[in-house]
């Protein structure tokens, strides 16, 4: 049977570097950083106080069917990006056939705020305050469900929630309807909002880092825990080339793994990252060689980045050396489940643009960490594949690869059909 | 019906070689079947927390489960009960299916698992006590519990299983879609072996969300109303608990290794309800196109189909909406259908529901009976079933229809297929 | 509060969250080599050190932290600069 090959022509993204595709990329090459200190919640408590937020966030601008009232803070990011990425690809909703257009999202902990309020309430004993629409509001599935709600799609609706690299989960099993010809149009990424719940269990486990992000530094002293979303529009090759649409990238391969070692640090060997990435090489027909950028899960983390080099270059060997790799958290923080499909957008525009985004902060070689980390400063390269690479607590692992879709013409922009 | 043959005889053969079942009524399928068939019902009134102020006092919790029990001697306190429901699932799959600790090593098997929760209670835990004592005092070992996909996480450790690992949730249908993704991850060849199914326990904070929601079963006082899927007099569901696990594995790779097949996965399909039960019709559609997509991904007509198994709990809409849409799905042939209900008895346990309807239709292949539907008196005059009822029921059982559809608009069906050539 | 009780309430923490017999939790035995606890069950009996005595331990001092002699050693001493 014939795979539809699946292509990237929308991208929608909330971040807390910006919100929507050209302000984001403006804002990601020219390395600016959204990181500062803790709004949302009081952190006198904490020794830690810094964290990527979303500012001035305006759920209502893009919300015609649904009452922000009614929804969760993840939720909401969640449909501006779905909204941005489908204006982002020109598609016409009214021209869908809505029964094959799907949600596939990834979240790490769903709607943690409404956790939170319940908690407020039952340490206050005021737990009678807690009313019918909680368990609306709250488990991880509603992601996806009020996506679908607000855009009325009513095909494929699921939610994988694989904390870190939840977004890459989504991404792949999206990739895999349309290939199937389950689905003709896709939205798929991740959301998660900013909480205390998080918060406090990074700040318990000494991950976060007092003042930045510094992946791969040698003084790099942890994560900084953000949110966000981030949405691609998906869809078979030849819908695409039929409406004309700007085609930014191919996806054209993954790679998933377990390292059923530990629920919070990885395998000492980086064995299922390898794993992963050779997957996604193999599947996706890649050599190593090809390979023109990796988005690194980079989180900042003294153990992480060191076993995450290491991952690369047990696989790639000395083409490592010669692969520019960077971690864009360092400027977006740890957006958590939106973490790498905000990362997947990154790479799709890298290859549609040919230019990396830049690892800011990086100021003192690690030893250990010696690959070219495209350090502060953003690079033109030709990117023909981007490999983007996440990994989890439960000792998830994924890898994604994108590629040029070197065939079709770029598109003009005009509203068409799928 | 060539052409999808054609299509669907280019896919990997997915098949079931063993099922891991902690339920409410049982820890093995034969258990669970023989306390379905006789009537025992699990709901009842609630002793994991109190339920005082509350509009429901039942629920179908697993009494005194112990998971070392399954696990042996080893430290569960990592592991928070979700994680200890699906670790034990786990063991009693891999047992019933042959998979020992040495071929683990040799073999990446994957895991796939549906829960809609996973555990509120253990992020809620964490939360309340940063709250009560100060965030420096958390637990770090919660925190690890806190994240959705724990639970598949802490089994993956403790099974040595490295292959595909994911969470799935989709509300009631978490379980089935778990199923539905494992077995298209098996057609495609990217992987020969994966526990798929699903686990959701009971705790205070999604039982206080699903009352206050007025989604469960009223009584006046505990030896009240039960949750009668179908019946003109339901109220509402009950909520129960468990973990139910598949071990699915490519047709060719189980041949080869001589295990032995329960059954087939020969389709699976599913669907979403914008309107979320608010709407009928829609409500209806979403789950009719869910079984037809079934039914068509399996190459099956309504008419091959030999059972039902729904996903009806006793929610006034929600059962409503599942006997319209399985009729029109089935193209109106569901007078001849046997139909069961199971969480009759064993209440609505969330993510594991789905594959543990499917665990006790394997019982049903098997042993040929197709239990009753407890408590159920007075069908609605409208639904277009006559072989349903409270009584079991004598069936040659071939190919089964599994039905899973939430509140929350999510619906997904499977059709499974009995092996013969073992 | 003295280093016995210190001592005593920290084995039985130490039991609870490892499932250890207390015979095997003696004063010098290695969390990680002899024990074989993993980083984040160590983290969780310093943080459960760190609740019941009411003191906080500087995430600078925690790599010291590798033996019940040591948590113990830790907690007294941080008990000592709270009273003074």
């Amino acid at each position: 049977m014939k795979h539809s090959r699946v292509v990237v022509t929308g991208i929608g993204v909330v971040t807390p570097i910006g919100t929507g595709r050209e302000h984001f990329w403006t804002n990601l090459l020219a390395g600016r950083s959204g990181i500062g200190p803790v709004r949302s919640f009081d952190t006198s408590a904490y020794s830690v106080h810094r964290g990527a937020e979303v500012h001035d966030f305006e759920a209502e601008n893009y919300l015609s069917n649904l009452d922000a009232a009614h929804l969760g803070r993840a939720s909401q990011f969640a449909i501006a990006a779905a909204r941005l990425a489908l204006a982002d690809a020109n598609v016409e909703i009214a021209s869908l056939d809505l029964e094959r257009a799907g949600v596939s999202m990834g979240t790490t902990s769903g709607e943690p705020r409404e956790v939170e309020r319940f908690d407020d309430l039952f340490v206050s004993k005021n737990l009678e305050r807690v009313g019918p629409e909680f368990l609306a509001l709250y488990p991880s599935h509603v992601i996806a469900a009020h996506i679908a709600r607000e855009l009325q799609f009513g095909g494929i609706n699921i939610m994988i929630p694989t904390a870190c690299a939840a977004g890459n989960y989504a991404i792949a099993h999206a990739f895999d309807v349309l290939r199937a010809g389950r689905a003709s149009l896709m939205l798929a990424g991740g959301s998660d909002s900013f909480s205390r719940i998080t918060y406090t269990g990074f700040a318990q486990l000494g991950a976060i880092a007092p003042e930045v992000c510094q992946p791969f530094d040698r003084c790099r002293k942890g994560m900084i825990p953000g949110e966000g979303a981030g949405v691609l529009v998906l869809e078979p090759l030849s819908s695409a080339l039929k409406r004309g649409a700007r085609i930014y990238a191919e996806i054209s391969g993954y790679g998933l793994s377990c390292d059923a070692h530990h629920m919070t640090a990885a395998h000492p060997n980086g064995e299922g990252a390898v794993r992963a990435m050779k997957q996604a090489l193999e599947q996706s027909g890649t050599a190593r060689e090809e390979v023109g950028y990796i988005s690194a899960h980079g989180t900042g983390t003294p153990t992480n980045d060191r076993l995450e080099t290491l991952a690369v270059k047990r696989l790639f060997g000395d083409a490592a050396y010669r692969v520019p790799i960077s971690s864009i958290k360092s400027m977006l923080g740890h957006t958590m489940g939106a973490a790498s499909a905000i990362e997947a957008a990154a790479c799709a525009l890298a290859v549609y643009h040919d230019r990396i985004p830049p690892t800011i902060n990086l100021r003192e070689p690690d030893p250990e960490c010696d690959l070219d980390y495209v350090p502060n400063h953003a690079r033109e390269h030709t990117v023909r594949v981007a490999m983007n690479n996440a990994y989890a607590f439960g000792g998830n692992n994924a890898s994604l690869i994108l590629k040029k879709c070197e065939e079709p013409q770029k598109g003009t922009k005009s509203t068409n059909k799928i | 019906m060539c052409f999808l043959w054609l299509v669907n005889s280019m896919r990997n053969r997915v098949v079931i070689t063993g099922a891991g079942v902690v339920s409410s009524l049982g820890d093995s399928s034969s258990s669970l079947q023989l306390s379905l068939c006789s009537g025992r019902r699990a709901v009842k009134p609630v002793e994991l927390f109190s339920t005082a102020g509350l509009g429901c006092p039942l629920g179908g919790e697993i009494p005194c489960f112990d998971a070392q029990k399954y696990l042996g001697r080893r430290n569960l306190r990592p592991l928070d009960r979700t994680s200890r429901l699906v670790a034990s699932a786990a063991q009693l799959a891999l047992n019933d299916s042959g998979w020992s600790g040495s071929i683990l090593n040799q073999e990446e098997v994957g895991l796939v698992l549906g829960t809609m929760f996973c555990s509120v209670h253990t992020i809620s835990e964490f939360d309340r006590r940063a709250l009560e004592v100060g965030p420096a005092y958390a637990s770090p070992m919660d925190f690890s519990n806190t994240v959705i996909n724990a639970a598949a996480g802490q089994t993956a450790i403790i099974h040595n299983l490295r292959g595909i690992n994911s969470t799935i949730s989709t509300g009631i249908t978490s379980g089935l879609q778990a199923i539905a993704y494992a077995t298209e991850v098996i057609r495609s060849g990217r992987a020969r072996a994966i526990l798929a199914g699903g686990a959701d326990e009971m705790c205070f904070e999604s039982f206080y969300g699903f009352d206050r929601a007025g989604l469960l079963c009223r009584s006046e006082h505990s030896a009240g109303d039960f949750p009668i899927p179908f019946d003109k007099r339901r109220n509402g569901f009950a909520l129960g608990e468990g973990a139910a696990l598949l071990m699915l594995e490519d047709a060719h790779f189980a041949r080869e290794r001589g295990a032995h097949t329960l059954a087939e996965i020969t389709g699976h399909g599913c669907g979403y309800d914008c309107s979320q039960g608010e709407d009928e019709e829609s409500a209806v559609n979403s789950i009719a196109l869910s079984v037809r997509r079934a039914i068509n991904d399996a190459s099956a007509g309504p008419h091959e189909i030999d059972c039902l198994s729904a996903s009806a709990n006793g929610s006034h809409a929600g059962d409503r909406h599942e006997a319209k849409g399985v009729f029109a799905g089935l193209n109106g042939q569901t007078r001849k259908l046997p139909v069961t209900a199971i969480k009759s008895m064993l209440g609505e346990t969330l993510g594991a529901s789905g594959p543990m309807q499917a665990i006790a239709l394997l019982e049903t292949m098997r042993d040929g009976v197709l239990p009753g539907i407890n408590g159920l008196e007075q069908v609605e005059d409208d639904f277009a079933f006559d072989m349903i009822s409270s009584d079991n029921r004598e069936i040659d059982l071939e190919t089964a229809l599994v039905n899973s559809a939430g509140f929350d608009g999510h619906c997904c069906s499977l059709v499974l297929a009995r092996c013969n050539e073992n | 509060m003295s280093t016995d009780e210190i001592k005593a309430r920290i084995k039985k923490s130490i039991a609870t969250i490892t499932s250890l017999s207390p015979e095997e939790i003696t004063d010098t035995a290695s969390y990680k080599d002899d024990l074989q606890l993993d980083s984040l069950t160590i983290l969780e009996i310093t943080v459960d050190a760190e609740y019941q005595f009411q003191v906080k331990i500087p995430d600078d001092v925690l790599s010291e932290i590798r033996t019940v002699d040591d948590t113990v050693r830790v907690v007294q001493q941080h008990l000592e600069l709270a009273v003074a």
